[in-house]
């Protein structure tokens, strides 16, 4: 009786990776964090899931939108397409990205460009979880 | 790309949503092909829905 509430008491053990370089890896590479941490097949899921949907928003001609303090949905758009990690700083280094509004898919690409950087997040997330022992 | 038929494209979009969302969410094959099929159908059965109600009732 004594052992359990001291064990209860006891605060739960320190992650054994850095909780940083699982936020870093698995933003930069969707499904990076997972790798590290031993879930392959999870991570090799979203390697290949978020990053298709990446390509495939920017190919209907989705845009990578601007930071723009004074339009706050664009700016929130901003926020998610960055959350993309690798796949956005490689296409906005190379210039892709700059969507065509009048284009009948423009929409779409918005949609799975910003959708593919927001279940990114989520990844890190479930991420954290399994750094801290959650999961 | 090619691709312009809308209910092909919302297809293609749910499924992505539904393989990492069912992925995220459970852990075992057979547990996240469930919430996949779920998400993917729930998805598609809700666009269809309000497409219907848009259409008897516009905006």
């Amino acid at each position: 009786m004594a052992a359990r509430s001291t064990a209860k008491r006891s605060t739960p053990a320190a992650p054994a990776k850095p909780l940083w370089l699982v936020y870093l890896l698995g933003w930069l590479v969707p499904g990076g964090g997972h790798l590290w941490l031993g879930r392959t097949t999870k991570g090799f899921v979203f390697l290949v899931a978020l990053p298709a949907m990446f390509v495939i928003g920017l190919a209907l001609e989705g845009r990578l939108f601007p930071f723009a303090p004074s339009e706050p949905l664009v700016a929130l758009a901003a926020v998610a397409d960055v959350a993309s990690g690798l796949p956005y700083l490689i296409a906005h280094s190379l210039g892709y990205g700059a969507g065509r509004a009048v284009a009948l898919t423009y929409d779409y690409g918005n949609a799975f460009l910003i959708t593919a950087g927001l279940l990114n997040a989520l990844v890190i997330v479930d991420a954290h979880d399994i750094a801290l022992g959650r999961k | 790309m090619s691709i312009q038929s809308h209910i092909l494209l919302m297809a293609v979009f749910a499924f992505f949503v539904a393989v990492v969302g069912g992925v995220l969410l459970k852990d075992t094959a057979r547990q996240q092909a469930r919430a996949g099929a779920e998400t993917f159908g729930g998805l598609m059965a809700g666009a269809i829905i309000l497409g219907w109600i848009l259409y008897v009732f516009p905006l």
